[in-house]
């Protein structure tokens, strides 16, 4: 066709003028891929991943996490003492730190951000992860205290994320709408260089870094110059750029590329310790059909979620049978989980017990109802795939699947109604605690609780893990809250993906981290091979 | 084409044109393999439940993404469903909405061209709003109103067809103004026919055969547009098959199966293919001068 | 004529308001409330009331309507919902790729299918005729896509000739031009045949016309003929029909950015529809309307130009 003669000749034209490489890159370069953007650099008011990949290098928070994702360590703040009553928390801050602009890091800093993050006025994200604040103070230029009105056990942990970076408050004010676009200031090995949404984003070496946490290899400053972060909306192009060493690291490879890119010799597959994020379906139990238990486990019972782990991510996840992985802080070892398992013959017989007696047709009716549910899910080609196989697995118990998919960003707002039965998500999380924080309490329906889970015992226990002080009684309350909302059925967990760090030829091997589904974290120990 | 611009135009009755051109189609070879073709097209969409060796919604994620052969003819896309049977499907799905799109396109647009040269007074504002509605890309229109719509058949339908007015619009005003211009318009006029009935009788009886052969052209175009517009993201939701959206989800693949989305974008090349030689045989054999 | 075109421009104005409101109802009407989409999975119900009124989206239709009107005459398109960027600022970024990648794709596929027709007309009714043809009514029933798609595997990843995505610089620099080939490339194919058909069917009616046997008459060459006589009048039609098509290659841009990754406009207005990010859709419905008029009135215009014959007859 007229396409292929096209591509000869032009390609021969400019295979003549072009002797440089497919991919020129500048020596103390690294470029990193993504597939999407962010919607600005501002640890307070962002809630995307995208951010929080970039932000851990520009900025840092005041504890860190090993990579056990279990142990806090010091970040900006040297040590810290918590009060008897789990009420007051002190940090004591490092005298060495400055901001890419080369102003010292002092308790301001820290008084400031946290202000203007819990000013009811400021349109920040996130902010039930502060815990409940009475105040934030700075004691003198080094010490800060932080007051809570009830204890949080939670605290320490949350602090590790990426929401408390920490600002040059200075500049948010002068700033305004700006801020985070235009310019961030930070303490971390990385300073902002530019933005250019869509396309890059640009990072800088902080010379003047020298305060890298002790878990990482190198403490300061970084080894590479600049880190670009480019974008790359196809997933198979990505997989297709880091090949043709169009781009340096990446970990939002798709799962089916993996494989293809292990068999490369060059290619390095690099996996952090640990790292939480658990693809489920949650079932709204208001709605007519799904109020039945028997139901809901049913649906959970049809889907195959160890075929979706082997052939959907190719292996690189691993098939869960509950909410939240077995190695988070709190897991209960000890809860009954045998509604999440692969038994479709049991599944028909629960339905036939429900009263959803199977039609010649194969369809389940009930009162002259077809048992017909609606499902909401993301466009994104992973999930488009999940959402697939569910309603492929539910047809073959005779449950009709009516499945619609939105645009990441518009996804949310479908999420908030009441007008779906079942729906699909995946999500990071730290510990069994947060989970539960987020998704089981009564008070955040209708949304991030969208099953509609209402439950006073429920509240009750997460509510006394929150307040707990000493680790058993958190482990005690999170435990048996844990056993209620699987009992329940409330979910079906289809799997634990792995994160998978994929680095070209010019990396040395490194250790990713698996904070908050950011593997890079702070790029200290990104190197060139010489 | 216009070699064959010398053919005198039909404007005997309509019966003995009609076999006339029929008769000149068959001495076209192309016509002729496109319209065969076509006509086979059609029959195994309309066919599929009959035809197809497998049940196109029956998943099987362990058998996903075979390549072509053994019980699968064409291998199997990404659930693991047969391809052939996806595609027959597919094809019956994206014919289906082609057809619709046009009609509810065809019924705007005549709608709007006819009101245009029948009622003066209405010309200038209708007009720019064709204006408007072209201004827009079609692509662009379509995804704007898919994403306003929802996505379903129904909105798809309503933003395929919508997209296609304003040209049908422009070739109707411009065959139904000519018409105003006969004697019989003002003929009926005098003996006090109703607005209506005029319009029903003469306007569009006179305007139907180049609006109807301007559609024919236009089908394979809006075919594209549906599968472009099913590539973009904007096609149906699953399970459903159709032609565009199953080779954006060999998308993802094309480094790796590349079968699934090159199978169901070769279907969409041919079956547009077609229309579009057979559209330009009907052009080349009515009269070509009121198409633009 | 000069009064004449200063009329056309005239009525554009109220063709580019309705777009202006088209474009604003229809984004309006998506079931999507920007403010849970800043808010983010884990918005609580008075995050996003507050961003709501910050927004200005709990004002009645017509007053954001107006307000929005008064914005845009002082150049003000508002800001990104997605990534908070100004929208004017990012459809400039956005607008000069898509002019490269457009002038990329014309500048080799419209003097190729001027070329192709040429020839087909001077060997009319032979194979190459027949050919070209052929090519031609092919090239616009591929999908754009499925160009796309192949040039993607075969010449960037397997033979490795071209980047698989994004944009290298200016047009004129090699990193430029080794970019741009393949989506040039993709949008170009869709062009040829309908330029290759165009010029046939004109440069054969123009050599049956009169001055032509007049030039043949006086000896003149076949290369003369053709180049001098026949081209410079076959040409407006050409030139009509690229006026005519810049709708579909606004739409085969879309496509052809999407798939390569180019920072252009068409990928921004797909990317910021399917997102529901009104004010950046809003801007870029606006620009590429405004794209489409001018380059009409430009048609119209360079219509005298190239025949003075027709001076008197624009409309």
């Amino acid at each position: 066709m007229t396409g292929m003669i096209g591509t000869r000749s032009a390609s021969f034209i400019l295979a003549l003028m072009v002797a440089a490489p497919a991919a020129t890159q500048e020596a103390d370069n690294v470029v990193a891929l993504r597939v999407s953007d962010t919607d600005r650099y501002d640890p307070q008011r962002s809630t995307a991943l995208a951010a929080a990949e970039v932000l851990y290098m520009v900025g840092e928070t005041l504890v860190t996490l090993d990579h056990d994702l279990k142990t806090v360590r010091p970040g900006l703040a040297e040590r810290w003492e918590v009060s008897p009553d789990g009420l007051t928390y002190t940090f004591h801050l490092r005298r060495d730190v400055s901001f890419c602009d080369a102003k010292p890091f002092t308790a301001k800093a820290v008084v400031g951000t946290m202000d203007r993050w819990l000013d009811p006025d400021f349109p920040g994200v996130s902010k039930w992860k502060a815990g409940k604040v009475e105040s934030v103070k700075a004691l003198d230029d080094y010490t800060v205290e932080y007051r809570l009105k009830q204890p949080y056990s939670e605290l320490l942990y949350q602090m590790t994320q990426f929401n408390f970076i920490i600002i040059d408050p200075d500049q948010a004010t002068a700033l305004k709408d700006d801020f985070g676009v235009a310019a961030f200031n930070g303490t971390g090995p990385f300073c902002f260089q530019s933005w250019t949404p869509r396309t890059e984003t640009v990072l800088t070496r902080h010379e003047a870094y020298r305060w890298g946490p002790a878990f990482m290899t190198n403490s300061g400053p970084a080894k590479v110059g600049r880190i670009v972060w480019k974008i790359v909306p196809e997933e198979a192009t990505l997989a297709a750029a880091l090949q043709t060493g169009e781009g340096d690291v990446s970990f939002a490879v798709p799962p089916w590329a993996l494989a293809q890119l292990q068999s490369a010799p060059s290619m390095q597959l690099l996996r952090p310790q640990a790292g939480f994020r658990t693809h489920y379906i949650g079932m709204k139990i208001t709605r007519p059909d799904l109020t039945d238990r028997r139901v809901r486990e049913a649906l959970s019972l049809a889907v195959d979620q160890a075929a979706i782990a082997d052939a959907i991510f190719f292996g690189e996840a691993e098939a869960a049978h509950a909410y939240y992985s077995k190695q988070a802080r709190d897991f209960n070892p000890q809860m009954n989980l045998d509604a999440f398992g692969y038994d479709p013959e049991r599944a028909k017989s629960l339905l036939d017990e429900a009263g959803w007696i199977a039609q010649a047709d194969g369809t389940r009716m009930k009162d002259g109802n077809p048992l017909s549910l609606v499902f909401y899910g993301f466009t994104s080609e992973s999930e488009r795939q999940m959402a697939e196989a569910v309603q492929g697995d539910l047809r073959k118990i005779g449950v009709e699947l009516k499945v619609e998919l939105y645009d990441p960003t518009i996804v949310w707002g479908k999420l908030k109604t009441q007008d779906f039965d079942l729906y699909q998500m995946s999500y990071p999380y730290l510990s069994a605690g947060e989970a539960m924080n987020l998704y089981f309490l009564s008070s955040n329906m209708p949304t991030p609780n969208r099953m509609n889970w209402a439950d006073p015992k429920t509240d009750q226990l997460i509510d006394a893990g929150n307040r707990a002080i000493t680790p058993d009684a958190r482990y005690a309350a999170f435990a048996e809250a844990g056993a209620i909302i699987h009992d329940a059925v409330l979910w079906k967990p289809l799997v634990n993906e792995n994160l998978v760090v994929v680095a070209g030829p010019r990396l040395k091997p490194f250790k990713p981290h698996g904070v908050s589904g950011a593997p890079l974290y702070n790029g200290l120990d990104l190197e060139l091979a010489k | 084409m216009n070699t064959k611009a010398s053919v005198p135009h039909p404007t005997k009755s309509a019966g003995s044109a009609r076999s006339g051109l029929f008769r000149r189609l068959a001495r076209d070879p192309v016509a002729l393999v496109a319209l065969l073709f076509l006509i086979v097209i059609v029959a195994a969409a309309v066919l599929a439940p009959l035809l197809a060796p497998f049940d196109p919604y029956d998943t099987n994620l362990r058998m996903r993404l075979r390549p072509p052969g053994g019980d699968h003819l064409l291998g199997t896309d990404t659930q693991g469903r047969d391809l052939l049977t996806r595609l027959l499907f597919g094809a019956r799905t994206t014919l289906a909405l082609g057809f619709a799109s046009i009609m509810v396109g065809s019924l705007i647009g005549t709608s709007i061209g006819l009101a245009a040269a029948f009622y003066r007074r209405l010309e200038g504002p209708l007009m720019r709003l064709v204006d408007i509605m072209l201004s827009f890309p079609s692509i662009l229109f379509g995804l704007a109103l898919a994403a306003m719509l929802g996505v379903g058949m129904e909105s798809l339908v309503i933003a395929l067809g919508l997209s296609t007015a304003p040209p049908i619009a422009r070739v109707a005003r411009a065959t139904a103004t000519t018409v105003m211009q006969t004697e019989y318009m003002d003929g009926g006029r005098v003996i006090g026919l109703s607005d209506a009935t005029l319009i029903r009788r003469y306007l569009l009886r006179n305007c139907a055969a180049p609006i109807v052969v301007y559609c024919s052209l236009q089908f394979g175009e809006t075919i594209l547009l549906a599968a472009a517009l099913g590539f973009l993201g904007l096609g149906l939701q699953p399970p459903i098959a159709e032609l565009g959206s199953i080779a954006a989800e060999g998308r993802s693949f094309i480094f790796l199966a590349p079968h699934v989305s090159t199978a169901a974008s070769l279907l969409i090349f041919t079956i547009v293919l077609s229309c579009n030689l057979l559209g330009d045989a009907f052009r080349d054999l009515t009269d070509p001068r009121l198409l633009p | 004529m000069t009064q004449q075109l200063f009329w056309r421009l005239l009525t554009s104005i109220p063709v580019l308001l309705g777009v202006l409101l088209v474009g604003f109802l229809m984004l309006q009407v998506i079931p999507t409330d920007p403010a849970t989409i800043i808010a983010g999975p884990s918005g609580t119900a008075a995050e996003i009331e507050a961003i709501r009124h910050q927004l200005g989206l709990d004002a009645p239709i017509w007053m954001q309507f107006w307000l929005y009107l008064l914005r845009v005459l002082h150049g003000d398109l508002g800001r990104s919902i997605i990534n908070n960027a100004p929208v004017a600022s990012e459809l400039a970024t956005a607008l000069g790729p898509t002019i490269e990648l457009m002038v990329a794709s014309l500048i080799w596929a419209v003097p190729l299918g001027i070329l192709l027709g040429t020839l087909a007309a001077m060997r009319r009714g032979q194979v190459f005729d027949r050919s070209v043809t052929a090519l031609s009514v092919a090239g616009v029933s591929v999908p754009a896509f499925w160009v796309g798609l192949l040039l993607l595997q075969f010449a960037a990843f397997r033979w490795q000739l071209f980047p698989l995505q994004g944009r290298g610089g200016p047009l004129w620099t090699l990193n430029g031009l080794h970019h741009v080939a393949l989506p040039a490339l993709t949008l170009g194919i869709i062009f040829v045949g309908p330029v290759a058909r165009m010029t046939r069917t004109a440069v054969v009616e123009v050599l049956g016309a009169d001055f032509i046997r007049t030039a043949r008459a006086k000896g003149a060459s076949e290369f003369r003929v053709i180049t001098r006589h026949a081209l410079r009048t076959a040409l407006i039609p050409v030139v009509t029909l690229i006026g005519l098509q810049i709708g579909s290659l606004l739409g085969g841009a879309v496509i052809a950015e999407t798939i390569f990754g180019w920072p252009g406009i068409g990928r921004l207005a797909v990317g910021s529809i399917v997102s529901s990010d009104f004010p950046m859709a809003q801007g870029c419905i606006l620009v590429l309307a405004c794209g489409f008029i001018m380059v009409n009135f430009l048609v119209d215009a360079l219509y005298g130009i190239l025949d003075p014959r027709i001076r008197s007859r624009i409309r």
